[in-house]
């Protein structure tokens, strides 16, 4: 009984550890997209996190201080083995949560042949890096998380609330609750006002993608493909606390073996745990009817990896990234679909893809909305990374928070007199489409919006010939192509269904030439 | 391995069918519930009743600049005109409507509603007994809190004793507009009808499109789509909103006013220090007072002018009995 009673202790502390993780995660999140200030820095998991650390360090070739705090989850494996992976990381929580076999079934096998991929994976990422580009971090489990939860989860959670309380809010006895209901959701769980957004479906399925692959493997991702885990994976193999078997007490009942959530345990070799696969679960120690299994801190190193790399896999690997590199900088083939890549203020496409880590944190905090994962729409080298979609939501004139929060200075964090200079694009007028230009009615709404106090845009007095052939004054927009910063205000809110009549390109010296030759 | 028989897997697809049809039934009642028509008054474009016994019909107040002076002119201009408890009874639900265009300027560039005189409002009103008095507006750029922390409008409020709200999705409900002419629906602020009391607080100011902003073109603030209102019939447009959304009383804020380069603004050499405040239930006399610190009449201003034709006011300041103060 004293088995049982430890057994679930460690059941209950671990679990309390993974939700108590968890909860604080989703608590910086939120606390980021409503504009809260929350107790921790709000990108707190990405500094933690050794892997998107060590890479854009390496994609920069600069020292990144905040990165530094990966060092500590570092020192922690080095200490105590692999347990971000069961104990911290918050995907691997939801992982955990979502094994839908009732038992694990090691009894399946291994497929220990797949657990290199994780480090073949880890290699693609570095070097990647190393060759400038940081595309793969898209495989990090926290950017993973926070990508799907912010662009996926969250827009969707606020139009069902929005769509569902519009219409109940027609039952006037329902109206005092939906007020109520309202007013405490919005502003904490959900911002206090959400426009429009991308709907992040391929996010989403990503992200369910991975939860499926348990249905292979338990854990299958953190097992056979998490570069993170196969970066801890290698640390842990000299790590100091280990899972030990005291032979005299075991009866081979492979009970663990057949518990291990990771299957590192390995029964034809003593039940000895892999180091770089075992998490310190400790569900073999709960589960050991004969309580021979122990984990302490072992002085001598670990024997040599049970399962591990060849150097022809890491030369293998770097091969395979050189000419997927190559591949994915065929980008600028793609002219026009690069034609609309606005990013966000100050923000380099050299920055974007040396970088940034596409962990979706100033997608989350720009109140307007303006910033969006960039599926495709930039190129393959730059998929998911920070996008400008004035349609959608524009710059707003006195925020700069995305360079604030941006955890790599990818868009760099610029005194809002500067931002409020600085160009992301320029707008152009569609003639064909603006309803003075077009129809010789007034509107003037980009006018009226321009938040620059010199406007970007002006009106002109002009006698035109009506519908009716009539004449009649109407007054048209004109921008000042200098004085535009490209905000996308105008582009926002211009009342011309589907496509603005006003719009913001990049503004590149190419678009610049061609207003010059038109003008 | 469990397999299923014809028959049960007969029952459990009628099962299913009857769990979707329900739903669907269910999410039908939703969408086509009955619009709970706000009870309009019978004729939304009849013009407002005269002020009781002598109180004026519009009161101006003007000073010398002042901490105070705000404070004091909303005041004696509302005592003016029969004080707050004409509008406000004991237990009322007061909603003040100031202009809050956007998050960009700070108040000084007067391109939002002076805070004092909102506070003022919010103090005088909670005095008369108001259950509660929300101060609201839907800003076109910028988040709603930021635009209400940057106006000064928030600090003022709350330090009066009244609620700020941003205004949520839920309550902008498709509305019919019986007495509309260019649009005969819209997308209001169901709180903004449904109120006891409603206060309009525009700043008066310059506008590239309608020459200037006033009461009637501040309602454009309580629909989820203002800017489908900058069309040819923009005036037509507005009145038909104002013919649903009718506030109560009128408190044009003319303490500092935007002579040029509106609604924005951003400098303050357009910007003119006239310690005025306009008050009146009529919200066609109060814009064409407004009309005249800019040296103009409610001639000048078409959305003024739509108003008066259709009836929710006057226009004609000769005709109706004004108190002018100075304080």
């Amino acid at each position: 009984m004293a088995s049982k009673k430890r057994s679930s202790r460690w059941r209950w502390i671990r679990r309390s550890v993974q939700i108590l993780v968890l909860a604080l995660f989703l608590y910086l999140l939120i606390g980021n997209r409503v504009g809260a200030t929350t107790l921790l820095p709000d990108d707190l998991f990405f500094h933690l996190n050794p892997l998107t650390g060590l890479s854009a360090m390496l994609a920069e070739k600069r020292f990144i201080a905040p990165m530094l705090l990966g060092l500590l989850t570092i020192g922690l494996t080095l200490v105590l083995g692999r347990v971000w992976c069961s104990w911290i990381c918050p995907l691997g929580t939801l992982l955990d949560w979502t094994n839908l076999r009732r038992r694990y079934r090691n009894a399946l096998g291994h497929l220990s042949q797949w657990r290199q991929v994780k480090y073949l994976v880890l290699f693609a990422v570095l070097f990647a890096a190393l060759l400038g580009t940081l595309s793969l971090a898209i495989l990090d489990p926290i950017t993973i998380l926070f990508r799907t939860v912010t662009s996926g989860v969250l827009p969707g959670l606020n139009s069902l609330t929005t769509w569902t309380e519009t219409r109940l809010y027609r039952f006037d006895s329902l109206q005092g609750f939906l007020d109520g209901f309202d007013r405490f959701i919005r502003g904490h769980l959900l911002p206090a006002a959400e426009p429009y957004f991308i709907p992040s479906l391929v996010l989403l399925a990503f992200f369910i993608g991975i939860l499926a692959l348990n249905a292979i493997r338990p854990r299958f991702w953190c097992r056979y493909v998490c570069p993170l885990g196969g970066l801890l994976g290698l640390v842990s193999r000299v790590s100091l606390v280990r899972r030990s078997v005291d032979q005299e007490k075991c009866n081979s009942c492979r009970r663990c073996a057949r518990e291990c959530p990771v299957n590192a345990i390995d029964s034809e070799k003593d039940y000895a745990a892999d180091p770089a696969e075992c998490t310190l679960c400790l569900k073999c120690v709960e589960n050991c009817p004969t309580r021979a299994i122990a984990v302490r801190p072992q002085p001598q190193p670990a024997e040599p990896e049970l399962e591990g790399l060849t150097r022809r896999q890491v030369l293998g690997s770097f091969g395979v990234m050189l000419a997927g590199v190559a591949l994915l900088r065929l980008a600028p083939l793609l002219r026009g679909s690069e034609q609309r890549r606005l990013r966000p203020p100050g923000t380099s496409e050299d920055d974007v893809t040396k970088k940034c880590i596409r962990c979706g944190v100033c997608v989350n905090i720009c109140p307007t909305r303006a910033i969006h994962p960039s599926g495709t729409g930039a190129d393959y080298d730059g998929v998911w990374t920070p996008m400008l979609v004035p349609r959608l939501g524009y710059c707003d004139y006195i925020c700069n928070r995305c360079g604030q929060v941006c955890p790599t200075g990818a868009i760099p964090n610029l005194p809002l007199p500067e931002k409020q200079q600085t160009v992301i694009g320029r707008a152009e007028i569609d003639e064909n489409r603006c309803i003075p230009w077009s129809q010789s009615v007034n509107c003037i709404v980009c006018q009226e919006m321009c938040p620059l106090v010199e406007k970007a845009i002006e009106l002109d007095d002009v006698t035109v010939a009506n519908s009716d052939g009539l004449e009649t004054i109407v007054r048209r927009p004109r921008v000042i192509i200098d004085r535009c910063i490209g905000c996308g205000l105008c582009e926002h809110q211009c009342p011309v269904n589907g496509e603005a009549a006003i719009r913001v390109y990049p503004d590149d010296g190419e678009v610049q030439q061609r207003r010059r030759s038109r003008a | 391995m469990s397999s299923i028989d014809r028959r049960q897997f007969l029952e459990r697809m009628l099962a299913l069918g009857g769990t979707a049809l329900a739903t669907a039934t269910f999410l039908s009642l939703l969408s086509c519930s009955k619009e709970p028509t706000p009870e309009p008054p019978s004729d939304n474009t009849t013009p407002p009743p005269p002020p009781p016994g002598n109180a004026a019909y519009l009161a101006v107040a003007r000073g010398e600049s002042s901490a105070t002076l705000p404070t004091t002119l909303v005041q004696r201009s509302i005592s003016a005109i029969g004080g707050i408890e004409r509008f406000v009874k004991p237990g009322n639900d007061v909603i003040i409507k100031p202009n809050i265009c956007g998050s960009g300027r700070t108040p000084e560039y007067a391109s939002t509603t002076n805070p004092e005189v909102v506070a003022a409002l919010v103090a005088l009103c909670l005095g008369a007994g108001a259950k509660r008095v929300r101060v609201m507006d839907f800003p076109f750029s910028g988040t709603p809190n930021d635009a209400y922390n940057n106006s000064g409008i928030a600090e003022a409020v709350r330090a009066a004793g009244g609620e700020m709200e941003v205004m949520t999705s839920m309550k902008f409900q498709d509305t019919p507009i019986p007495n509309g002419k260019a649009i005969t629906s819209c997308r209001v602020y169901t709180d903004i009808v449904e109120t006891d009391v409603l206060i309009d607080v525009p700043i008066a100011k310059h506008h590239s499109d309608t020459v200037l902003t006033l009461g009637m073109k501040n309602m454009m603030g309580v629909v989820s789509n203002p800017q489908s209102y900058h069309t040819a019939d923009m005036a037509e447009r507005v009145t038909d909103l104002n013919t649903l959304a009718r506030p109560h009383l009128v408190v044009v804020d003319a303490i500092r006013i935007l002579m040029k380069n509106g609604p924005t603004g951003g400098k303050l050499e357009w910007v003119k220090q006239t310690n005025t405040i306009i008050t009146s239930h009529d919200i066609v006399a109060a814009d064409s007072y407004g009309a005249t610190l800019f040296g103009k009449t409610a001639l000048d201003v078409p959305i003024v002018l739509a108003g008066a034709r259709r009836g929710l006011g006057t226009m004609d300041l000769s005709s109706i009995k004004i108190e002018e103060i100075a304080a």
